[in-house]
């Protein structure tokens, strides 16, 4: 069994320096992969991140670049920060009132914790999608144009339509390309118009994400979008992650380590106390780990 | 471990004997307690003969057998003869109960037969402690037949021979409080019925947890039935009484007019109909009070009820919805909404009178300086108000967060968030409250007595709706009707009752059926409305 102790540095009165057995330091483990190279632009990168929930210090200095189009798997135990980190990507940590960020993301190269930044602007650009599928208690269509309504691309309204500028065939057209993107369409091209609580769980969790695909997002956050589904509708999710990474950044928060090393591209390894531990192609963290920990974690010894 | 004693057996094949005689035992028990209740609200006269004797004394040898009855399940068991699962003792409850009914009887028989004067605590202490002794000392199954058969039984006795009889009577306090004999013997059954049917339940399952169970769930669905029938005897002597005065005069039928006109009072205008006409004419809803009425109506008092209410649920119903949003999505909790709801749940409890004088002194004096239907609509409106603020609260907050953040995780703003999303997730609840509001308001009688009452029968209803008049200068918009004096339901029916006419009960009972008929037609639109919203949130 590995002991996986923590021990604390004078430095900075904060643990962020971590010990593993092989006496490896995280600081050590993180010279092997900060580097980490990939091919094409980051989409996000991520410096020194840190989130307090009011004294709870969530996540400890997180420095990590994300490549566009591609899947980034967060995998770690409970209570370990990849979800908090995922909600930083698109601000949805400003919803909770105790939490506070510190540190820097930048999407594209442009900071998003700055005074001045339009959050609905960035979450148009960063979509996102829950644990469990919450479709509002509308009809599907209804679902679908919900944000481009309210973004005022599609106007169905009375007034729209008394003045002739009736959007209701793009409207059409964008159900049918996003229910396609999410690889709905066959399911539900016959029953627009019922409410999306008569879908079964997965396809309501493929809704959700048809929901987010229809503001046109750079990214999508997907948070254990599988975690309430059953094995056929998470192999179903997990088909429709792989195609939408050709056009979109994913990020994917799971606990299921097969999913992770099935879908992603690379992955991201947090451990315990909001530390990001290792950070690499799935493939080399999965077959080669440079840090202990992660190896104990991986091949389920720890966590 | 099979050789105790206490150990039932797993499976149980058939109706005991056992069973067969609780349960016949429970139906006639039940079934004294409704011939009870029946005469106690005059559907026979305890008088009444019935096969050579008199009701009272029927009641009286049912309850006596009833007695028998008990008293021979509760030997039959103890003595082994038939299958039961007793506990050790009756239990605390039981035992309580019948002491109490103990210490009433031996104090009644102290003071009234014995004589003891002011003695009687010594004779209602005995027998008392009898009762809760024969309850908690024998086995489970002796305990809980023994007192109330032996109960049962007295009281047959005591009723049968005539000891206590429709002709007899008792004043505790001679002077104010009588209680005759023919309202004590259907009581007496009531009472004594509803104990042996208890006990009746506990024997059907055989006295031990089993009978536990199923004397609880007697009890739980007779408090169900009760509470249904109140309301049923409540609805139904409204009805009987009012239904002949309201319908009084009812005219209707199907006509060939070729030229037939008749007058609209709502427009003023005489109606010129060439065709097929549907005649119908219904004096008590449609007229209003006049001397040369065929029958004198009480429609200006329901079209004053209609405006009062709906004028207070559309000041109420967006100022309190608006609040409640405001103090469930934007104000987080903090000591000032704390403060708000304190004083919201304040002025839900304050009595109407108070608001009605608040409307008489701030109200009255700035608005056209007399009593006026539209101070009687803000007045019920801030009745309304604390309610729909309350129920619209928790409405909201029964809004998943998980399509709070679902919007904002489309970029959609807070408010576009709330109008197209928390809102209508709300309405079903929100409209709940709305409809509870109603029914409150509708029937109010304080704040209209002092803020809105006119003549209680007038001979025309106030003409709202054709009476808006537009205007050059502030405030554009007037209506005259509006600042006029009203009559309204429940203050009619008030005027109606301390007039102190007997003659016109008639008209009370028919005001009061078309009230009950007005609320519930508000009611019907309330939910409606809210399957309606129900329905567009459901799959």
């Amino acid at each position: 069994m590995s002991d996986s102790s923590t021990t604390e540095t004078a430095e900075d009165e904060q643990p962020t320096t971590t010990t593993t057995t092989a006496g490896e330091t995280v600081e050590e483990v993180q010279d092997e992969w900060i580097e980490y190279d990939f091919d094409g632009p980051a989409k996000f990168s991520a410096t020194d991140l840190n989130v307090w929930y009011g004294d709870d210090h969530a996540l400890h200095d997180i420095t990590i670049d994300i490549p566009e189009n591609s899947v980034t798997a967060l995998i770690g135990p409970s209570g370990c920060g990849k979800s908090t980190f995922l909600r930083c990507l698109n601000r949805m940590n400003d919803r909770i009132k105790a939490a506070r960020v510190e540190g820097s993301v930048e999407l594209d190269g442009e900071e998003i914790y700055q005074e001045g930044v339009d959050l609905v602007e960035l979450r148009k650009r960063v979509g996102q999608v829950f644990q469990s599928p919450n479709p509002f208690p509308k009809s599907i269509r209804d679902n679908i144009a919900y944000g481009p309504r309210k973004h005022g691309d599609i106007n169905t309204g009375l007034l729209a339509r008394l003045l002739g500028g009736d959007d209701r065939e793009r409207e059409e057209e964008l159900v049918e390309r996003c229910l396609r993107g999410a690889a709905l369409w066959e399911e539900v091209s016959d029953r627009l118009d019922d409410n999306a609580l008569g879908l079964s769980g997965g396809q309501q969790q493929r809704l959700c994400i048809a929901r987010a695909l229809a503001v046109d997002p750079e990214v999508i956050l997907m948070d254990e979008p599988a975690s309430a589904l059953d094995p056929i509708a998470t192999s179903k999710i997990e088909d429709l992650v792989e195609d939408l990474a050709e056009e979109y950044t994913v990020v994917i928060v799971t606990h299921n380590m097969q999913q992770a090393a099935r879908i992603s591209d690379q992955t991201a390894v947090f451990l315990t106390g909001g530390h990001l531990v290792e950070y690499g192609d799935t493939d080399q963290i999965f077959e080669n780990p440079q840090s202990q920990r992660v190896e104990d974690y991986i091949t389920g010894k720890f966590g | 471990m099979n050789t105790d004693a206490s150990r039932n057996d797993l499976v149980k094949r058939g109706n005991s004997t056992l069973g067969v005689a609780a349960v016949l035992l429970a139906a006639g028990a039940l079934l004294g307690a409704l011939l009870g209740a029946l005469a106690l609200f005059e559907a026979f006269a305890v008088t009444d003969a019935v096969a050579g004797l008199s009701i009272a004394r029927w009641f009286g040898v049912l309850l006596a057998g009833l007695g028998v009855a008990l008293l021979g399940v509760g030997a039959t068991s103890r003595a082994g003869l038939v299958r039961s699962e007793p506990d050790r003792t009756a239990g605390p409850v039981a035992g309580v109960a019948f002491s109490l009914v103990g210490l009433v009887i031996g104090g009644l028989l102290a003071s009234q037969t014995l004589g003891f004067g002011t003695l009687w605590p010594i004779g209602a202490l005995i027998v008392g402690a009898v009762a809760l002794l024969l309850t908690v000392y024998p086995r489970g199954d002796l305990g809980a037949t023994l007192p109330s058969g032996l109960l049962s039984l007295f009281t047959g006795i005591v009723v049968a021979t005539g000891v206590i009889a429709p002709g007899w009577s008792w004043s505790p306090i001679p002077g104010s409080f009588t209680l005759p004999g023919d309202i004590a013997v259907p009581l007496l059954a009531i009472v004594v019925g509803f104990l042996v049917a208890w006990m009746a339940a506990r024997a059907y399952g055989g006295f031990g947890t089993q009978g536990k169970q199923a004397s609880a769930y007697l009890l739980v669905s007779a408090s169900a039935a009760g509470m249904l029938a109140l309301l049923v005897v409540l609805v139904s002597y409204i009805v009987v009484r009012g239904w002949a005065p309201m319908t009084e005069g009812v005219k209707w039928g199907l006509f060939w007019a070729n030229w037939t006109y008749f007058y609209v009072p709502p427009i003023h205008r005489y109606v010129v109909i060439d065709g097929p006409v549907l005649w119908f004419h219904w004096p008590f809803v449609m007229n209003g009070h006049a001397l040369l009425n065929d029958v004198n109506g009480i429609m200006p008092a329901i079209v004053g009820t209609v405006w009062l209410v709906l004028g207070a649920i559309v000041f109420a119903v967006p100022l309190g919805v608006g609040a409640a949003v405001f103090l469930t999505e934007y104000a987080g909790q903090s000591r000032f909404t704390q403060l708000v709801e304190v004083s919201t749940n304040g002025l839900w409890s304050t009595p109407s009178i108070v608001y009605g004088l608040f409307g008489w002194a701030f109200l009255v004096p700035r608005l056209g300086n007399g009593f006026s239907i539209l101070s009687g609509q803000l007045v019920l409106g801030f009745m309304l108000l604390p309610l729909v603020i309350i129920t619209s609260r928790e409405a909201l907050t029964s809004v998943p967060n998980a399509y709070r953040d679902a919007s904002a995780a489309l970029g959609v703003g807070k408010w576009e968030t709330i109008k197209s999303v928390v809102l209508p997730a709300a309405m079903p609840g929100v409209t709940t409250g709305i409809i509870l509001g109603i029914g409150r308001i509708a029937g109010e009688t304080a704040p209209i007595l002092l803020v809105a009452a006119g003549s209680p029968f007038p001979s025309d209803a106030p003409n709202v709706l054709t009476s808006f008049q537009l205007s050059a200068t502030p405030p554009f918009v007037t209506n005259d009707a509006l600042l006029q004096a009203t009559s309204a339901l429940p203050y009619q029916l008030y005027a109606v009752i301390t007039a102190g006419v007997n003659k016109n009960a008639g008209l009370a009972w028919g005001t009061a059926l078309v009230l009950l008929l007005v609320v519930l037609s508000f009611y019907a639109i309330g939910i409606a409305s809210r399957i309606y919203f129900r329905k567009r949130l459901e799959a």
